[in-house]
């Protein structure tokens, strides 16, 4: 599903952001990504999505190979994934229902279709009745539960999420990874999810890898972290 | 069916929401394009009107052919008028008899008395049988008119000499300075929208940046910009098209219709002015496309 091989990255600026990575995901797995700051944990998910190319090695997602991508067949490569960002990244001017149709009818889906499969992920992340909201009347919380929405509205194969519970607290962050887990079980969707909240990764324990100044230091299977010095 | 048909007024409704959302930079776009539009509507009514005085000039322009008094038979005649037409660059050759002559000459005169004094001659008569000569283009003149001068019978030529020449040719080039000019300064309106429309899609980075996070292709994002640079266009040649329509009608009454004298004939108002307009329009238009293309396009690059 997702494959790394020898890759890595370094910026025009000389920063040697990720060294050698080779790393397998399967179809269906819960991976976390941890690490410091300046660790490459973005860098990963920047080569993963696309927005970065890497300078040497292959990036495999779902069979494409995406360094070697045109930038116009990019977003094409995008219909595959969904990506969530800490920030959400919603639309401000559209309301919580046009948010997720829109990346509907960005892939030209007929408007039915959209109407039915909206309410169909609204209702998986519990946000029934807020389809006529605008997102800055959402709480935190709310808001990242409407960009996973989004995220998965077109049925993709791989969802990434880039510190999906950065900006929250405590019991939202569990709201969200119980939704993440709904996710991956119930739509067999694979992910990634890069975060920094150790607390979270020891309570619901998933597949971890760590990565440290660009390296992968440690693959745990069984999952848990446990902090040494 | 009804997906083509919303495909196919989104970028339109996407881009009329545009204009609005950012109403003080599309007005700021859109004078740009009134500006410019404003100066290539001078141009272009000068450079058509001086079209038509080059057309209207060399039209008159005629090479007068005087045949010598020794070729007076039918057949000469007859000859050198074959002859003359079948002189590359000539459009038309007119006889005119020694009779029609004579009787053009006392036409000239208004006072009666005079012309009563050339009567006797009409016996005894002085002029020569002669061709008029036009031709097709009235910068070869002189070559017609020396390969004319060349040939046997013909006693004399005269075609109004260098300054018709001269005259014809300072038109032309003027018209071709006029010409560069509007071009030049449609890439300068072409700059002033990429420029103003740079600044419309920076303030919608976010947007942009999300629309390919979700999957949208380049043409998708692109569309709605072009649409609005097509209205800002629009908007801006609304302005010039009134000016140079209402103003030409004014100007071509104000003038009587010449300018000087009645040998600059001014091209009539209508349908003159709908085709400047019609042009004018379709400038704006061009130029609000290609604006927004070359920005919108700046910006995709910048981000995978």
């Amino acid at each position: 599903m997702i494959e790394l091989i020898h890759a890595s990255k370094r910026y025009p600026n000389g920063v040697n952001a990720l060294n050698d990575i080779n790393l397998k995901i399967d179809q269906g797995e819960f991976v976390y990504i941890i690490g410091p700051t300046g660790s490459g944990k973005s860098t990963l998910i920047k080569l993963l999505d696309g927005e970065e190319i890497p300078s040497s090695g292959t990036v495999n997602v779902v069979g494409i190979n995406v360094g070697k991508l045109r930038h116009s067949k990019v977003p094409l490569y995008r219909r595959n994934i969904g990506v969530v960002f800490q920030d959400y990244r919603l639309l401000p001017r559209k309301t919580v229902f046009e948010n997720i149709a829109y990346a509907l009818e960005v892939i030209g889906m007929r408007k039915d279709m959209i109407r039915l499969r909206v309410r169909q992920v609204m209702n998986l992340v519990g946000l029934d009745d807020k389809g006529n909201s605008f997102p800055s009347e959402l709480s935190g919380g709310q808001q990242q539960r409407v960009a996973i929405a989004r995220a998965i509205a077109n049925k993709p194969k791989v969802l990434i999420a880039d510190e999906p519970t950065g900006n929250l607290d405590p019991a939202m962050s569990d709201e969200i990874m119980a939704l993440l887990q709904k996710i991956n079980r119930e739509e067999q969707t694979t992910i990634v999810m890069v975060t920094h909240d150790l607390p979270l990764v020891n309570k619901h324990k998933k597949r971890t890898i760590v990565l440290e100044e660009g390296h992968i230091v440690a693959d745990l299977q069984q999952g848990g972290y446990v902090q040494h010095d | 069916m009804f997906n083509m048909i919303s495909r196919f007024f989104r970028p339109i409704k996407e881009g009329f929401y545009g204009v609005g959302r950012h109403a003080a930079m599309s007005i700021s776009s859109a004078s740009a394009v009134t500006i410019t539009l404003l100066i290539i509507s001078i141009f272009l009514i000068f450079s058509f009107n001086l079209q038509q005085f080059t057309k209207d000039v060399e039209q008159s322009v005629q090479i007068a052919v005087m045949i010598d008094y020794a070729y007076e038979e039918q057949s000469q005649m007859d000859k050198i008028g074959i002859d003359i037409g079948n002189i590359e660059g000539v459009s038309e050759v007119k006889f005119s008899s020694k009779e029609d002559e004579f009787q053009y000459y006392l036409d000239g005169f208004e006072d009666e008395a005079q012309k009563e004094v050339f009567e006797p001659f009409r016996e005894d008569n002085p002029m020569h049988n002669a061709y008029y000569v036009s031709v097709e283009d009235g910068s070869n003149l002189k070559v017609v008119a020396d390969q004319i001068a060349q040939i046997e019978g013909v006693d004399s030529i005269d075609y109004g000499g260098e300054s018709a020449v001269v005259l014809v040719n300072a038109l032309n080039s003027i018209r071709t300075g006029g010409g560069i000019l509007a071009g030049a300064l449609s890439l300068l309106a072409i700059f002033l929208i990429q420029n103003t429309i740079k600044l419309t899609i920076f303030a919608r980075s976010d947007e942009i940046a999300i629309m390919r996070n979700v999957g949208a292709k380049n043409g998708f994002i692109r569309s709605p910009f072009l649409i609005e640079g097509i209205i800002i266009g629009i908007l801006g040649s609304i302005i010039p098209i009134m000016l140079s329509v209402f103003g030409y009608i004014y100007l071509y009454r104000i003038m009587d219709g010449v300018i000087i004298s009645k040998m600059f004939v001014m091209i009539p108002p209508h349908p003159f002015v709908l085709k400047i307009g019609g042009i004018l329009l379709l400038i704006g238009m061009a130029v609000g496309l290609v604006g927004s293309f070359f920005s919108v396009n700046k910006y995709l690059r910048w981000k995978r």
